[in-house]
């Protein structure tokens, strides 16, 4: 508030025409007047300084239209601000230096033995990008809140605060999000999913998690334990100590590993592994109408080697939530599959820096 | 509605295969019509392709009656069909098929360049991954790859109707669910698409509204996210389900 009123009006500026820059690629002064109700001059003062500051660049484009001229099109630089980015698995580590305007810069994973800690292997990864990027953020499979996991099935954590951990190993601040919100704002961000107001990821790794994300933005309480919903009382025992949640229940599947024997002896007319399917696909259905009921979400994303469990299930699936939601609820809600596939965690962990600069510039 | 079947009845000699089917389709969603073999799907498609003449009701497109006397009106209107025996050619590639038949189009004078970039430009736009060489002939891709081309030629000429008959019948699982994205992003584009299955999973995995025929009558349409599987059997099976279905107090069919 110490600013005076023009000062703080221009940073605003400033930081909205990056993010639409940002967000929608490349395109001319006259596209960005209009998307951001901006006058002329003011965006050409925008411009003027920002590409001074190294932030922009403008480019002659393609000609377009009948006419063939040539266009004037305002683009990010990506080095100006960069953000790193790492999926922390069971087995590997993935690493994604992401630059302004979404360009992907470095790319890297390495696998991880069995047991180890990951954060060693952070620093290595990450090498001296991390140090000198704006933001850093780690996706991690579980639950997790404010830079702590509270519980991850796939890690084997426990109310582990991973940010101070990850600070120690590389020596800067990191944001810590779930892998299933993390993925859901790359899909919103980068994928199908931009027109989902209230948009729910499922992740199937070693664990069952989700995230919701709301206008595409991470909300704290977002990261959901999907897994560890009981759906059969009194059932098989849980690594959590609990019995007969979603996870446990699934567990014959090895999370992942023998589903597509599974598949592919049902569609072959194996009986017994058709029986299966149709108990896991009814079991991940009456999950789902409990977190529906609770969130109220307008579009669910089947990630992980959820895809292919829905795809191959979604009858049993869509029959459990018709039965468990009401209508209201059910009738505008789109199930989908993501379209980054492996990439969306990375991506989304990335734009999760991203909005949080754009947060600070403002 | 982008299509409207009201009445819809066809005879082949005495017997009514179709006996007054009313549909309707909107652009943005996939219908999925289902019934037992026999049931009728085919030649309701057939009607709409225009490959079959129809004895009773009107087809109507954005509103207005039609006469769809064959594929040429069809494809005038929008409606693009793939079949299960696609009409690709084996000795083409890629790029040459999906521009077969329309390179005498008015106004068209691509150069070959100019094609494999507007083909790159489609399979990128569905997201299509899978096709890596467009200059391959259509005879070395696989099942899969064969239909993605086939359905990417409905988006690259702008169809507004896209009519899926059987399209996964003779894949593998990977592969159904690879045309199952597809088909559902066709109409997250904006088309409308009726597609044709006896898999329920793939028929839950796509569809905003369920179609059952029984014995050439609709007897329900149902929304997806309100019906159970267990139901669409029944309707399959016997026609009607609860208070749905033929012969039941109330029609669950649209009016
Ligand atoms: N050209 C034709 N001449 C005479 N009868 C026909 C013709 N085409 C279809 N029929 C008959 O019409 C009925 C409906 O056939 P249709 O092919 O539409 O069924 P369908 O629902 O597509 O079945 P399927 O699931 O087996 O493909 C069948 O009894 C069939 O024998
Ligand atoms: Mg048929
Ligand atoms: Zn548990």
């Amino acid at each position: 508030m110490a600013l005076p009123p023009a000062v703080e009006l221009r940073r605003r500026n400033r930081a909205a025409l990056l993010q639409q820059l940002h967000r929608h690629g490349p395109q001319t002064r006259a596209a960005l007047t209009e998307a951001l109700g901006l006058n002329r001059s003011t965006i050409g003062a925008l411009a003027t300084e920002l590409a001074e500051s190294g932030h922009i660049e403008e480019t002659t484009g393609q000609s377009t239209g009948s006419a063939g001229r040539p266009s004037t099109l305002v683009a990010c630089v990506p080095q100006s601000i960069t953000v790193a980015a790492v999926e922390i698995r069971a087995d590997r580590l993935r690493f994604a230096l992401v630059g302004l305007g979404g360009e992907v810069l470095e790319r890297s994973e390495t696998a991880l033995d069995e047991g180890a800690d990951p954060m060693t292997a952070v620093s290595v990864i990450t090498g001296g990008t991390a140090a000198a990027s704006a933001e850093a953020v780690a996706a991690v499979p579980g639950l997790v809140d404010e830079g702590t996991v509270a519980h991850s099935t796939e890690l084997g954590w426990i109310d582990r605060d991973a940010a101070a951990d990850l600070e120690a190993a590389t020596g800067r601040e990191w944001q810590v999000v779930d892998t299933a919100t993390a993925a859901a704002v790359g899909e919103w961000t980068r994928g199908d999913a931009r027109d989902s107001r209230k948009l729910l990821y499922l992740h199937g790794g070693r664990g069952l998690t989700a995230g919701l994300v709301i206008e595409g933005r991470a909300q704290r309480g977002g990261s959901i334990q999907l897994g560890h919903i009981v759906v059969e009382p009194g059932g098989r025992e849980c690594a959590c100590g609990l019995r007969g949640c979603l996870e446990a229940e699934m567990e014959a599947f090895g999370f992942g590993e023998d589903f597509e024997t599974t598949t592919l002896a049902a569609g072959m007319g194996d009986a017994a592994a058709r029986d299966r399917l149709r108990r896991f696909g009814e079991d991940l259905g009456w999950a789902l109408g409990a977190v529906v009921t609770a969130t109220g979400p307008d579009e669910i994303l089947f990630g992980g080697w959820l895809r292919e469990l829905y795809l191959s299930t979604a009858a049993p699936v869509r029959s459990a939530l018709a039965e468990t939601t009401l209508p209201h609820l059910r009738s505008k809600l789109r199930l989908r599959t993501p379209v980054l596939g492996d990439e969306g965690a990375l991506i989304g962990a990335a734009e999760t820096g991203f909005a949080a600069l754009f947060d600070q510039m403002r | 509605m982008l299509l409207e079947l009201t009445g819809l009845s066809k005879r082949f000699g005495p017997v009514e295969v179709l006996s007054d089917v009313d549909l309707a389709i909107d652009a943005g969603e996939v219908c999925a019509l289902v019934g037992d073999n026999g049931a009728g799907k085919s030649t309701l498609v057939k009607c709409v392709a225009g490959i079959h003449g129809i004895d009773g009701g009107a087809i109507t497109v954005d509103g207005e009656a039609r006469h769809i006397t064959g594929p040429r009106d069809a494809a005038a209107l929008g409606i693009e069909v793939v079949y299960q025996d696609l009409a690709l050619c084996d000795n083409l590639d890629v790029v040459e098929n999906l521009f077969l038949g329309r390179e005498k189009m008015r106004g068209m004078m691509l150069d070959d360049d100019a094609m494999e970039q507007l083909a790159a430009e489609t399979l990128s736009s569905l997201a299509v991954r899978t096709i890596r060489n467009l200059r391959q002939p259509v005879a070395s891709l696989s099942g899969g790859q064969r239909q993605t081309v086939a359905i990417a030629k409905a988006v690259l000429w702008n169809s507004r109707l896209v009519i899926l008959d059987e399209p996964t019948a003779a894949l593998g699982v990977a592969q159904t669910r690879q045309v199952l994205e597809l088909i559902r992003r066709l109409a997250d584009q904006g088309l409308a698409v009726l597609y044709i299955s006896h898999n329920l999973n793939d028929v839950f995995a796509v569809a905003d509204r369920i179609a059952a025929l029984y014995l050439g009558r609709m007897a329900a349409v149902l929304d997806a996210a309100d019906a159970t599987q267990s139901q669409v059997v029944e309707l399959i099976t016997s026609g009607r389900s609860g208070t749905l279905g033929l012969g039941a107090d109330t029609n669950g069919a649209r009016t």
